[in-house]
């Protein structure tokens, strides 16, 4: 596989696009057709190998614009005109040995077209390296005695003076790739491979070349070492920028998934408003997989009913006599699940997410119903599949934001919904049964977990506060299935797994 | 009891089609892609850059093609386009709930297997006279125990038929996403190595391998197995340009002032939040329509009175309804 494709495939798997190695392959096959010629050409090519939903598509075209951006070299002030014939004077043996490799060089750039850094990669390796040495061979003459080690100098100079962006870049990218950039993971790695890539493309030895000749004698030599100071300046924030844009393209999601995964498994409580997009957007990841796991409708074999046409199909081989029998299946059903959430203000932001978490797995569970209350209960289904999330739940805390009361709510239910439950409906309670010391109604809550499959509670306080000061929670355990502590998105994970799961 | 039925069977002169040809007439990839679009607009059917490249990478690479996007960009219309350009039969397979293997790979002609048996009950003494015992008898029929699972017994559905082809054909898997996940594992042999496994008659390779193309409306999520076995194309709705161009494709009788003004109404319908926006079908049935009312240009009155053609909820149209005046005034003006 090419380095430059590999690379790219790198950054696309940065950016949470999946690839497996038959896509890579095939990836591969579509470059060795279209080539780097027609950059559009590559793009539509390489997108339907290796891109194959709407998000990966979009990340695709975002990661392709970057990796491929075609960021010429911008030039260093072009030296001038006096330099210019000393150069020439200087250069003049080795020009002609220089030539082919010159134009080797070029070619090579010019084959890979518009594709810039990247290709500059791949073609660079094997261009670059045999000038060098020839190169090398003929400019010892120049720096005299120095020899042979400071050829990566003197080329350096000649291409910063000869404003040679083209070339400048492959060396660039050569450099990159040698200091194995595309491995960059923290930001605060960056100064180090700057650092690395100047030196391999030879600035720290004119560094000291230019240190050297500023203060010798020779007042020609010092005067190119000055001019020289001043590109290798400009060449150094051109390194900067280089290694900061391949940061962004090879580890730009590296802080926000240690981020994501600090705030996954912190309550949620505790979670600063800042932090809210981005634990919405966590909280769609999550569903979105849940999704993709559980979309599989099961089935289940219904004893004892013979499917007729299958199974004369099945033995027809047997001229009909049936050896095999195949029995009929039924779908196994979604969960239904109702969904009743305290959105006072100690288990809002807990209440917010189970909310968004559940109507974001629309697509595997189509049954949610949801019902808010701190006192007075309503049904919130509707709000919630129709506005965002923000709107919807702004509204919802308008309407039944408030003091807790957990009889009263229970007692709305029990009005409300309690003839829809039946026992396929999965009845998940969501609050910190903290009821301000009024009637708890335990009964109510009996009778719905007779009538219901099951009844969950999950109580974002912590299992060792259960029961102390006005929390009820040990009167409602009885009559739940299933008691659960659950503060972080982790653990409402898990919840809601277990739910899917256990759906049949 | 395995009959060898057009196994392997040679790849003969292959089939000098349209597709073909372009390719082999091209010197670069970016002259195919070009001669593409130049094909399947020849059949009326404009391209994209990004289908065009598409269509030649899936055909060199001979890998079928998803084909996603919104309903009535033309995912289907593509596969025709296809099979007009090389010549190849189009077999379309329509996915639905319930579609299993009787229904799209092969089936057993029982009636006629019964009627035969029955017809032949006499043959049966003859075949039979002569064997001594029942051994014999037994080893006398074997001789002939394939004859009722043979090809004359075989109804092919569309996805052998596809792979039996002569010529190779063009096979069109419609809306995969509305097929059963069994149904979507079933089709991964087929779709990696154009081979089918059949218990009766083993493995069919196909003749010449067909050009697959699956389309999908994205109602559900496709297995990763799926699209690892093909290239992932997504059509968009089209740019104003493009839109105006298959426009004057397919509409070739309305004028270039009117053709300019729907699309631009058509598109900023697009940018409305409605149920459902209508596709390039419904702009080219709306196109029809208003070239049938000898209309030239736009006004209030034939959109509100046509609209129907273009928006399939009554939601819509009345949404739309209240900003006629707007809509149309702005798709007036635009006359770029």
């Amino acid at each position: 596989m090419t380095q430059v494709l590999g690379e790219f495939i790198k950054a696309l798997r940065e950016a949470d696009v999946r690839i497996s190695p038959s896509e890579v392959i095939d990836a591969e096959a579509v470059l060795g057709l279209v080539g780097y010629e027609d950059r559009m050409l590559l793009a539509h090519g390489l997108s339907q190998a290796l891109a194959k939903s709407d998000a990966d598509k979009e990340a695709f075209w975002d990661v392709f614009d970057r990796f491929f951006a075609f960021a010429p070299f911008t030039p260093p002030e072009p030296a001038n005109s006096a330099a210019g014939n000393c150069d020439a004077e200087e250069q003049g043996p080795d020009d002609q040995a220089d030539g082919d490799d010159e134009e080797a060089g070029v070619t090579g750039m010019a084959s890979s077209g518009g594709s810039g850094q990247g290709s500059g990669k791949a073609t660079g390796k094997g261009e670059g390296k045999p000038g060098d040495k020839a190169g090398g061979d003929q400019d010892a003459g120049m720096f005299g005695a120095e020899g042979e080690s400071l050829t990566m100098a003197e080329e350096l100079a000649q291409l910063l003076e000869a404003g040679d962006a083209a070339h400048l870049a492959l060396r660039l990218a050569e450099a990159a790739q040698q200091a194995g950039l595309s491995d960059i993971r923290f930001f605060t790695q960056r100064g180090m491979y700057q650092w690395r890539i100047l030196q391999l493309m030879g600035s720290e030895e004119l560094g000291r070349w230019i240190d050297q000749a500023e203060g010798g004698s020779n007042a020609a030599a010092a005067a190119r070492a000055t001019r020289l100071r001043g590109l290798r300046a400009g060449l150094h924030e051109q390194v900067r920028e280089y290694v900061e844009t391949q940061m962004q393209l090879f580890a730009g999601n590296e802080g926000r998934r240690l981020r994501e995964d600090m705030l996954a498994s912190q309550r949620i409580g505790l979670i600063e408003r800042s932090d809210m997009q981005i634990m919405q957007g966590l909280v769609r990841k999550m569903a979105k997989r849940l999704v993709s796991l559980h979309s599989r409708r099961r089935t289940k074999a219904r004893r004892g009913t013979l499917d007729a046409r299958r199974t004369i199909r099945a033995n027809i081989q047997f001229e009909g006599v049936p050896f095999h029998t195949i029995w009929k299946r039924t779908k196994v059903d979604r969960p239904r699940v109702m969904l009743i959430c305290d959105v006072s203000g100690s288990v809002a932001q807990v209440s917010r997410f189970l909310l968004l978490f559940l109507h974001s797995l629309h697509e595997v569970l189509p049954e949610v119903r949801s019902f808010a209350f701190s006192s007075n209960l309503g049904e919130v289904t509707e709000l919630f599949d129709n506005y965002p999330p923000d709107v919807a739940m702004g509204r919802t805390l308008q309407r039944f934001g408030g003091s807790t009361d957990y009889g009263h709510a229970f007692r709305d239910f029990e009005q409300l919904a309690l003839d829809d439950v039946d026992r396929r409906t999965t009845v998940i309670i969501l609050g910190d049964a903290r009821n301000n010391n009024g009637d708890p109604r335990a009964d109510i809550l009996q009778t719905i977990q007779q009538r219901a499959k099951r009844v969950l509670f999950l109580n974002p306080e912590h299992r060792s506060r259960w029961g102390s000061g006005d929390s009820v929670m040990p009167i409602y355990a009885a009559y739940c299935n299933r008691s659960i502590s659950c503060g972080s998105l982790k653990e409402l994970e898990r919840v809601v797994t277990d739910l899917l799961r256990t759906a049949a | 009891m395995t009959t060898a039925i057009h196994q392997n069977a040679p790849a003969g002169d292959q089939a000098r089609d349209g597709l073909r040809a372009a390719n082999d007439a091209a010197r670069t990839p970016s002259e195919s892609v070009a001669s593409i679009h130049r094909l399947l607009g020849a059949q009326g059917y404009i391209s994209s850059e990004a289908i065009a490249t598409a269509l030649f990478i899936a055909q060199s690479l001979e890998k079928p093609m998803l084909v996603e996007g919104p309903p009535g960009v033309g995912k289907t219309e593509l596969a025709k386009a296809v099979s007009a350009i090389t010549g190849k039969p189009l077999i379309r397979l329509q996915c639905y709930e319930g579609l299993d293997e009787a229904k799209a790979l092969y089936e057993w002609k029982y009636s006629k297997q019964l009627l035969y048996t029955q017809v032949l009950k006499d043959k049966l003494a003859d075949v039979l006279s002569g064997a001594e015992g029942l051994k014999a008898s037994v080893a006398r029929l074997h001789e002939f125990d394939d004859t009722f699972f043979s090809e004359e017994f075989l109804e092919p559905r569309p996805l052998l038929k596809a792979l039996w082809e002569p010529e190779g054909a063009v096979l069109l898997i419609d809306e995969i996403d509305k097929a059963d996940d069994e149904f979507e594992a079933f089709l991964l042999e087929l779709l990696s190595d154009y081979q089918i496994s059949i218990p009766e008659l083993g493995t069919i390779r196909a003749r010449q391998k067909p050009i697959v193309f699956l389309t999908s409306n994205n109602t559900r999520d496709l297995s990763d197995a799926l699209k690892r076995r093909c290239l992932h194309l997504h059509i968009p709705f089209p740019d104003q340009a493009l839109e105006r161009a298959i426009i004057r494709s397919r509409v070739p009788d309305a004028e270039e002032k009117l053709r300019t003004q729907l699309v631009a109404f058509v598109q900023s319908l697009r940018e409305m939040d409605l149920k459902k926006v209508p596709a390039i079908s419904e702009t080219i049935d709306w196109a029809r329509t208003l070239v049938l009312l000898h209309a030239r240009e736009l006004d209030r009155a034939l959109v509100e009175n046509t609209l129907n053609v273009l928006l399939k909820f009554q939601d819509d149209i009345e949404r739309v309804g209240e900003k006629l005046n707007d809509l149309v005034g702005k798709a007036k003006s635009n006359l770029r």
